[in-house]
């Protein structure tokens, strides 16, 4: 055990002796068990996008209107969404990350506050400044902002606390996620899978700031924290402990230190057994041919230790990617039944295209199917090794540099990218967002200099063929047994995070600017035309007596930029056919909150 | 070109517009000898061909777009039309990092083949280079 370690699992001790008080809990748990407040960015630990409100229903949703809205003054995409706490929000923008305070009662403006960030900051975050908004906990909002500096604010006046710096923008670093609290902790990622980063979480102590655990994806044992002989992987059917060296092994020479593995995406936690689930992204470069071997802990489902930072488990979900897959996205905890059998489940709409359902106390491997029927690049999970078939056609390491390999599906966006899913605790069904398109990848030799872009791989991007001609659908999801329930198609990727309420009602975005109601049958309730295409995540909450339903518009994100794949004039090889040119015909940029409501009787 | 990518790109460029204008050297380039050549849209001289790699391998399109029309950056073909050799070479070392652009003097293969970016660009944005793939002429 290295010196590190041990003083991190002293830590703890060491705190409770210190503060006795606040060392083992904050309030954001209890804050979350209160639906009139949305008090993490996932409504809670879970990453449920679930509230038990029902003061709007599938019956009366049709008759929603504008309560008010709030213009964050910045263009660019606007991701993530308000917290609600009491009688006030909190809500973000992205670059230059603007926080604003605001009262519930007459919307006034109680505090803002704007970092003064380096914009060198920008071009590395190349092409979009996005946030995905703020947390909260025992008075205190904590911000990630662009530069990587987390900061944390007096939530009643806006006073910085205290701020650390998580990373270097100078050699391609960068923060889009939001900060989560878990107990006393606030953890942290990283971006910049684009720029040959090194990912890793952190764990802050909420009240200073201090660094109490930093663990990687890539490297050595004791950077990766994990136990060679207790983290344990699914191998052959069971779980079995991953050895000494695993990620080492599974890169050629040094090409770990610049192996991607970022952290960008939405954590989850588990209080019953004091494990935090996040997924790391990418390796590095997008040329598979650069990087031999399985390139662990990239895109893989890290299981640790709250406490310690110590990896229990943990599951590759596309080993040596070669379409970038990044494993980001949510990890949803849901007590569920799988096959027939009641488990404590995790469930997680991987970037690849397939749905895993894994027992989250031991990480075996229960489902894995895909979400989309023309996921192609892989036939199946094989579910004794866990490993993906791939299918030999769409291998752009089987093909090489300089190969165009066409019609894969996903593309690099993702069957979904980070745009979160909804798990309705009443009916046990998940309620996705997701893109339908499909690619066309070249990878080529590529040459790693420091803060510069580090991609290796040109890519065209289209509407998937031979189906309904639109980029996204909105489907319902049953994690038990892997299957589709509904699919809803949409003319756009739905870019949008979902939520479900007690009222059966499903609410989404899509990114020529609706906000969409939708029954539990996927028939549309309601829409209403925001002002801007929305990428933002879908909140509720209630204040005296009234629920309300709000929504960041403002285009922007990958989704965007996705844009553009189809903007060329019929070129081959570029000239996407797909329909998000004509997102232009539905919108603008322009960062607006709305906020909606039935209307008084 | 997408009226949103317009709209993104709309201040950088507008701010380039702004900035050459009266400088003699913004249109200077037209009737000069070409810095390309160029058969049949796609196949072009050795330099040229390098300074599409170059454009490539920096992943210039996450900004400017697959086809130089421009995205969260401005539009290629539109700038360098007005764009002297001189200040595309300063914009592209240097930078200009408040609009989003970042400063490629880091880079040595941009540094050494900033004159074959030029070209392709210049190619480009004359017409008479094709987007996408490029081989060399006679290969």
């Amino acid at each position: 055990m290295s010196l590190t370690t041990r003083l991190i699992r002293w830590w703890p001790c060491l705190a409770l002796a210190a503060a006795p008080a606040f060392a083992a809990n904050s309030d954001v748990e209890q804050l979350t068990k209160d639906p009139k407040n949305w008090a993490m960015q996932s409504g809670n630990f879970a990453n449920h996008r679930y509230s038990e409100l029902k003061q709007i229903t599938a019956k009366n949703a049709k008759n929603l209107q504008v309560a008010w809205t709030f213009s964050t003054g910045v263009l660019r995409g606007h991701e993530g969404g308000p917290l609600v706490v009491g009688d006030t929000m909190y809500i973000h923008s992205p670059f230059p990350n603007k926080v604003f305070a605001l009262s519930l009662e007459d919307q006034s403006i109680r505090w803002k506050y704007e970092p003064k960030q380096d914009p060198t900051v920008i071009p590395v975050m190349c092409c979009d400044t996005v946030n995905r908004g703020v947390a909260y906990a025992n008075g205190k909002i904590f911000l990630q902002q662009a530069d990587t500096t987390l900061v944390a604010l007096d939530a009643k006046t806006g006073a910085e606390l205290w701020k650390i710096k998580v990373g270097d923008p100078k050699i391609g670093e960068t923060t889009t996620n939001t900060p989560h609290v878990f107990k006393d902790k606030v953890l942290t990622g990283i971006s910049g899978g684009e720029f040959g980063v090194r990912g890793r979480v952190t764990a802050h102590d909420m009240n200073t700031g201090k660094i109490l655990w930093k663990a990687y994806s890539t490297g050595p044992d004791n950077e990766l924290m994990v136990d060679p002989g207790k983290t344990m992987t699914w191998t052959d059917g069971k779980m079995a402990p991953i050895g000494p060296d695993s990620s080492l092994k599974s890169w050629q020479g040094d090409q770990w230190k610049l192996g991607g593995g970022t952290t960008w995406g939405w954590y989850s936690y588990d209080p019953a057994t004091n494990l935090v689930y996040y997924g790391t992204g990418n390796p590095s470069t997008w040329n598979p041919r650069q990087r031999p071997g399985d390139n662990k802990w990239s895109m893989t489902i890290f299981a640790r230790d709250l406490d310690t930072g110590m990896a229990k488990w943990v599951y590759q979900m596309t080993p040596h990617d070669e379409w970038d897959y990044d494993g980001v996205n949510e990890m949803i905890l849901a007590d569920i039944k799988v096959k027939g059998q009641p488990r404590k489940a995790l469930v997680h709409f991987d970037r690849n295209g397939f749905a895993y359902t894994l027992d989250r106390v031991s990480g075996e491997l229960l489902v894995a199917e895909k979400y989309d029927p023309k996921v192609n690049w892989a036939t199946h999970v094989d579910m004794k090794s866990g490993r993906p078939q791939v299918v030999a056609k769409y291998s752009t390491d089987k093909n090489g540099p300089d190969f165009n390999s066409k019609g894969i599906c996903p593309s690099a966006l993702g069957t979904k990218d980070q745009q979160p899913a909804s798990f309705n605790r009443k009916n046990g069904i998940f309620y996705v967002p997701t893109n339908h398109v499909c690619m066309d990848y070249e990878p080529f030799q590529i040459e790693y200099t420091a803060g510069q872009p580090y991609v290796g791989s040109t890519l065209s991007m289209y509407a998937a063929p031979n189906s309904h001609g639109g980029l996204g659908n909105f489907i319902a999801w049953d994690a038990g047994t892997g299957k589709i329930l509904w699919s809803k198609p949409e003319k756009f990727s739905v870019w949008s995070g979902a939520l479900s309420t007690a009222g059966d009602v499903v609410f989404y975005g899509t990114l020529e600017g609706y906000l969409k109601a939708v029954d539990l049958n996927g028939k549309e309730l309601w829409k209403f035309k925001t002002p801007s295409g929305i990428i933002g995540n879908v909140h509720t909450w209630e204040y005296k007596g009234k629920q309300y339903v709000g929504v960041l518009s403002g285009i922007g994100g990958w989704a965007g930029i996705g844009l553009a794949a189809g903007l060329t004039k019929g070129t081959e090889g570029l000239g996407a056919v797909g329909g998000y040119k004509d997102l232009a015909k539905y919108t603008e940029l322009g960062g607006v909150l709305t906020v909606f409501a039935l209307p008084d009787r | 070109m997408n009226r949103l990518t317009k709209i993104a790109a709309g201040s950088a460029v507008c701010a380039f517009m702004v900035a050459m204008s009266g400088l003699p050297s913004a249109f200077a380039a037209a009737g000069d000898t070409a810095p390309y050549k160029v058969a049949d849209g796609n196949k072009v001289d050795a330099q040229t061909l390098s300074g599409w790699k170059t454009w490539r391998a920096m992943a210039c399109e996450r900004c400017h777009g697959a086809a130089q029309e421009g995205m969260v950056g401005p539009s290629l073909v539109n700038s360098l039309k007005v764009l002297s050799k001189d200040e595309f070479k300063a914009t592209v070392l240097k930078g200009r990092i408040e609009k989003g652009m970042p400063n490629f003097d880091t880079s040595k293969m941009v540094s050494e083949n900033i004159d074959n970016l030029y070209a392709y660009l210049k190619g480009r944005s004359d017409g008479a280079i094709q987007p996408g793939r490029l081989q060399e002429i006679g290969k």
